[in-house]
């Protein structure tokens, strides 16, 4: 049968059953399944019960509690601990409530030992979980009493919604005209920038000469190694090499290389020297000739 | 939006052009915005808005109040006809959701934990669910340790549930409502959004 709870505000939460057990805290059967919490459980126990929160003795709920507490399917665990800690307190006022007490009315402090009450700590609890359970199924019966109050909604988004996505009576475009303004565009927008240009770099057994030849009018020999200092281009060094190559052909420098990858060791021939190896004394003048039949 | 309006010349807001204005609207103004729109100070739009308070009580259209932001409605006597009208249906919700919403409504702003603390049960999901269907709404920050979110209600709570203002909530148990008067609300420490959502 259905539980009611306070006066006027019916409680949708579960269901519970009287058994024929002998004693009255066993003669309750309630389906947990519907409970989120463990308040809600003890309530609906004591409503099932027809009994006042504020005088039922709390400590004869607890067997009840716990069997209603063994049947917790198993995927509600996650809300165990609280289904227990309830059921924990509710043994302790049981125990309490079972066990002699020493009271001394001329003594205040005689039960000070024992902290503060559990019993009516949890029954403070489910008075104030009772109010708002309450409070909140009368606001659910406003609610459907009254069906909520309503307010403009966003009238352009709704009136366009109603009256559809259709098109308009205008004259329709013809294609084409997309194609011409895109044609139009195009010619409006500036030139894509052009890739820089690549100029390749020409390296000549001439210039190279020169340098050695420069080198060679400031010091009285050069060494190779020193002139292609910090020069990395393999191709730079080959021509280099070519055209010290190219002086020694035409007597106008000798080169030496004491030993293998020594220093090579260049200087400018003397008129005398020019003159033994049969070449004219004056420094040829003509430009190099860079073709290859020239090595041959 | 109030920058541009405060260069504006100022217009007399009459208890008619206030209620033209919330007419027009068409979501819930704040009282700033609406001081900003008029030119006016806080305290006259708090007038205008008790007289309009006041001339709506008994009118099908009334003035609905959540904190900072007002807006009209229809009267909680209409709702019934607007609802076959429009085909909206009654408010559904679970046993757990409607406690939570009823410990928030009632002690807001509330943090999650005093929410289960009265509850006796994790209520995290509860109340996201709440959250996403707008009834509730985050307030801001405790001050207590790890500063968690306080809630409270929104105006989506206050229309479905056919309230014009929170003074309109179903009485609770006297004894309940005593010691809720006597314990007062959470601190609110830093708003989450604006100064308009944070509601005392």
């Amino acid at each position: 049968m259905p539980v009611g709870g306070s006066p006027g505000v019916p409680v949708m939460a579960t269901e519970v059953r009287f058994g024929e057990g002998r004693q009255a805290e066993n003669r309750t059967q309630v389906q947990v399944g519907e409970f989120d919490g463990p308040l809600a459980l003890l309530l609906a126990l004591i409503e099932a019960r027809q009994m006042d929160v504020l005088t039922v003795p709390l400590g004869a709920l607890a067997d009840a509690y716990l069997d209603a507490l063994g049947r917790l399917e198993a995927d509600r665990l996650g809300n165990v601990s609280s289904f227990v800690a309830v059921a924990s307190q509710l043994i302790l006022i049981k125990s309490r409530a079972m066990l002699p007490r020493q009271t001394d009315p001329t003594d205040p402090t005689a039960l000070a030992d024992e902290g503060t009450d559990p019993e009516a700590e949890l029954r403070a609890r489910l008075l104030l979980y009772r109010a708002y359970r309450d409070g909140g199924l009368r606001l659910a019966e406003e609610a459907e009493r009254r069906m909520g109050l309503f307010r403009r909604e966003p009238g352009a988004a709704r009136a366009a919604a109603m009256a559809g996505a259709r098109p308009t009576d205008l004259r329709t475009l013809d294609p084409s005209l997309l194609a011409r303004a895109l044609d139009r565009l195009a010619a409006i927008a500036p030139p894509a920038e052009m890739p820089p240009e690549v100029i390749a770099r020409t390296i000549t057994i001439a210039e190279r000469a020169e340098l050695i030849r420069a080198a060679l009018i400031d010091a009285p020999m050069v060494v190779l190694q020193d002139l292609l200092q910090g020069v990395r281009d393999r191709v730079v060094i080959a021509i280099t090499f070519l055209a010290m190559l190219e002086l020694m052909k035409r007597r106008e420098i000798v080169v030496e290389q004491a030993v293998p990858w020594g220093p090579i060791v260049a200087r400018a021939t003397t008129p005398d020297e020019r003159a033994l190896a049969g070449v004219a004394p004056e420094v040829d003048a003509a430009p190099i000739d860079e073709t290859l039949e020239s090595f041959a | 939006m109030t920058d541009e309006h405060e260069a504006l010349a100022p217009i007399e807001l009459t208890e008619a052009a206030l209620e033209a204005l919330l007419f027009v609207a068409e979501k819930p103004l704040s009282r700033r915005e609406i001081g900003s729109l008029a030119g006016t100070d806080r305290a006259m739009v708090d007038a205008r808005l008790g007289d309009l308070q006041m001339s709506l009580a008994t009118r099908g259209i009334r003035l609905v109040i959540d904190g900072d932001r007002v807006e009209l409605a229809t009267a909680p006597e209409g709702g019934a006809l607007v609802a076959r009208y429009v085909g909206a249906d009654a408010v559904r919700l679970s046993p757990a959701s409607l406690e939570t919403l009823a410990i928030v409504a009632y002690r807001q702003p509330v943090t999650k934990s005093a929410v289960e603390r009265i509850r006796g049960v994790d209520s995290d999901y509860t109340i996201r669910t709440l959250l996403h269907r707008r009834y509730l709404v985050e307030l801001g920050r405790s001050e207590a340790a790890g500063r968690p979110f306080l809630y409270g209600t929104g105006f989506d709570f206050l229309e479905r549930f056919g309230l014009t203002s929170l003074d309109e909530l179903p009485p609770l148990d006297a004894d309940v409502a005593a010691r809720l008067a006597e314990e007062g609300g959470e601190p609110i420490h830093v708003p989450i959004s604006s100064a308009d959502e944070v509601t005392g």
